[in-house]
């Protein structure tokens, strides 16, 4: 039996009253594309950071490839083989582009730990410059993050998020913020995703999300609501009662 | 182009400058400008590194430096030979002042870890906290550090037969250990290490999501400021001839945060500029004004460089160079 890529049993996580994660369980498979719907407030990125460890689920199990990680800590899970990328951009603005993906190339390295500066013919620095070609930032390399559109902070996150190879990437709503003439590109470098990585992707725009998933799971209120292939995702009532309102949400209503 | 000539003009400037003063002033006042004004400065300037190393390039404004700095002076004085009164005694210089450096690294970390997991005005205080815990534990403590009186006597090695304390030898060892730590740090900063402490400061959640350690780097970077204030605290207490609680009170753990923020927190090189400005003030202070107002003067020079350059005089300096490149610049 394959052990899937990802597995949560009832994980849950409650912040004081508020329960934003309730009781979600699912597989994803190794290979698999799952795109995460709902609307805002549904504890989708509530469900990415406790996966990703930015804080322990309230309640449940997650294993990563067969291997219990609730307890481990967010450095430890990447080193598992998470890869993520942030709502709102996550970068060092203070260094330039070519310092964040060396950085990031880095994180996965066993020497990563280090007080010596890397050579001219390092490997970390060489694979950086060629994920800033790989997403079009080569012409910007040295220039600090602090500087870059909002387009360009989005290729560069998802560049990091690919630097340590994941074999789970986690993309939260990549997007968001992104001009319609971004958009294909972006569909297209998700398309051209080995099947050796796992795509967890959170996305508002179902042009984006619907062609890029095997896979759709949609929550509302903290709970998983809906799970089924993205051709029955738009004309499934539960959906069209949570984007357009028409009542019939629950299907008890 | 126009910073590296800059640069190696400053540099020129401090070597030269024992000779120069003894060019534009009496012989006495020169000496006392060496040792007193410039050699203090560059002192102090180390111990004041150490805090800018942390904060400009890791966000972290620790309390704590002169504390660690204050343990490996303590270090060298318990250890060698000649402090009165004897604590242990019997180690040279050679090896008691690397020694030091050894315990105000392990003060360092010890510091880092204790804070590790506070940011802003929470690291702030259990800095100081911890500061001022070790300074009423030295204060009251007469077994180890000879309580509220300290150790005094401590008058540095021999250096190729002169003595340490010559104002002349003082001032270019002083020189060299600034200058050697400053390009360390500056090499530091482009290293792994020093690239994700930067990396912290900007975003630690990135960082932990990359596969860092954060508390690691953390308590790291503390321990390297640990050692750069060690080095510090080591000339400070040869300087001092000795070394008493009132140098790890609450006014000088205060002073170094001072000479940082007038210095400016953007570059490491504010720490000896902030250092020397302070230093100036504190030694002129009775004749610009009196005695007993110092801390009414330097509290005003720290009121008009914080309001008219927040980032300090090193900022100042930066816009000041940049309006003049936007003037020198060809018009289109």
């Amino acid at each position: 039996m394959t052990v899937p890529a990802l597995s949560l049993r009832n994980v849950s996580r409650r912040f004081g009253a508020l329960q934003a994660v309730r009781d979600v369980s699912f597989d994803v498979m190794p290979g698999e594309r799952r795109a995460v719907l709902g609307p805002n407030g549904a504890g989708k990125t509530t469900l990415f950071n406790t996966i990703c460890g930015d804080f322990p689920p309230s309640a449940g199990s997650i294993s990563l490839f067969g291997r219990d990680i609730a307890s481990a800590s967010a450095h430890e899970r990447t080193r598992l083989g998470i890869g993520r990328t942030y709502q709102t951009s996550l970068l060092f603005n203070g260094l330039t582009v070519l310092d964040n993906l060396f950085i990031a190339v880095r994180g996965l390295m066993p020497n990563r730990f280090s007080f010596l500066r890397p050579r001219r013919d390092d490997t970390a620095m060489a694979k950086a410059r060629t994920l800033a070609d790989r997403f079009g930032l080569a012409p910007l390399v040295a220039e600090k993050v602090v500087n870059l559109s909002h387009g360009q902070r989005r290729q560069l996150e998802i560049g990091m998020a690919l630097a340590g190879d994941p074999k789970l990437l986690m993309l939260d709503e990549p997007a968001a913020g992104l001009s319609p003439g971004d958009r294909p590109g972006l569909l297209a470098m998700l398309h051209a995703l080995p099947r050796s990585v796992t795509l967890i992707l959170i996305e508002h725009d179902m042009d984006i999300a619907l062609p890029a998933a095997d896979i759709v799971t949609v929550m509302k209120d903290g709970e998983v609501v809906v799970e089924a292939p993205p051709d029955r995702i738009e004309d499934n009532p539960i959906v069209q009662a949570i984007y357009l309102g028409s009542g019939l949400a629950g299907g008890g209503h | 182009m126009r910073s590296a000539a800059f640069r190696a003009i400053g540099a020129l400037l401090l070597v030269a400058a024992p000779f120069l003063l003894l060019v534009v002033l009496p012989q006495n006042q020169a000496l006392f400008w060496t040792a007193n004004v410039l050699g203090r400065a560059i002192v102090f300037g180390i111990i004041a590194l150490s805090l800018s190393f942390l904060a400009t390039y890791g966000g972290f404004i620790s309390l704590a430096q002169m504390m660690v700095a204050g343990s490996a002076g303590y270090a060298v004085a318990i250890l060698v030979d000649g402090a009165v009164p004897t604590i242990v005694g019997g180690v040279p210089y050679a090896l008691a002042m690397p020694i030091a450096l050894v315990v105000a690294t392990l003060m360092g970390l010890l510091v880092g870890a204790v804070a590790v997991r506070t940011r802003d005005i929470y690291l702030l205080m259990i800095t100081l906290a911890v500061a001022m815990g070790v300074f009423r534990f030295v204060e009251t403590n007469i077994a180890w550090f000879n309580g509220y009186e300290g150790i005094r006597n401590v008058v540095g090695p021999q250096l190729f037969g002169t003595d340490f304390r010559n104002p002349y030898v003082f001032y270019y060892v002083s020189l060299v250990v600034a200058a050697l730590l400053y390009g360390g740090v500056l090499y530091l900063v482009r290293t792994p290490f020093g690239l994700v402490l930067q990396g912290i400061r900007d975003n630690d959640r990135r960082v932990a999501a990359l596969g860092y350690s954060v508390k690691l780097h953390r308590i790291a970077a503390f321990g390297v400021a640990g050692f750069i204030a060690g080095a510090g605290g080591v000339l400070a207490t040869i300087y001092n001839i000795g070394i008493s609680p009132g140098t790890i009170g609450l006014g000088p753990t205060v002073n170094v945060l001072i000479m940082s923020v007038i210095g400016g927190l953007g570059h490491p090189a504010g720490a000896f500029i902030g250092s020397l400005i302070f230093t100036v003030f504190d030694t002129f202070a009775a004749n610009i004004y009196d005695r007993d107002r110092f801390n009414t003067l330097i509290g005003l020079v720290f009121l008009v460089i914080v309001l008219v350059s927040p980032d300090g005089m090193v900022g100042l300096g930066t816009r000041l160079r940049s309006l003049l490149g936007a003037r020198r610049a060809p018009q289109p």
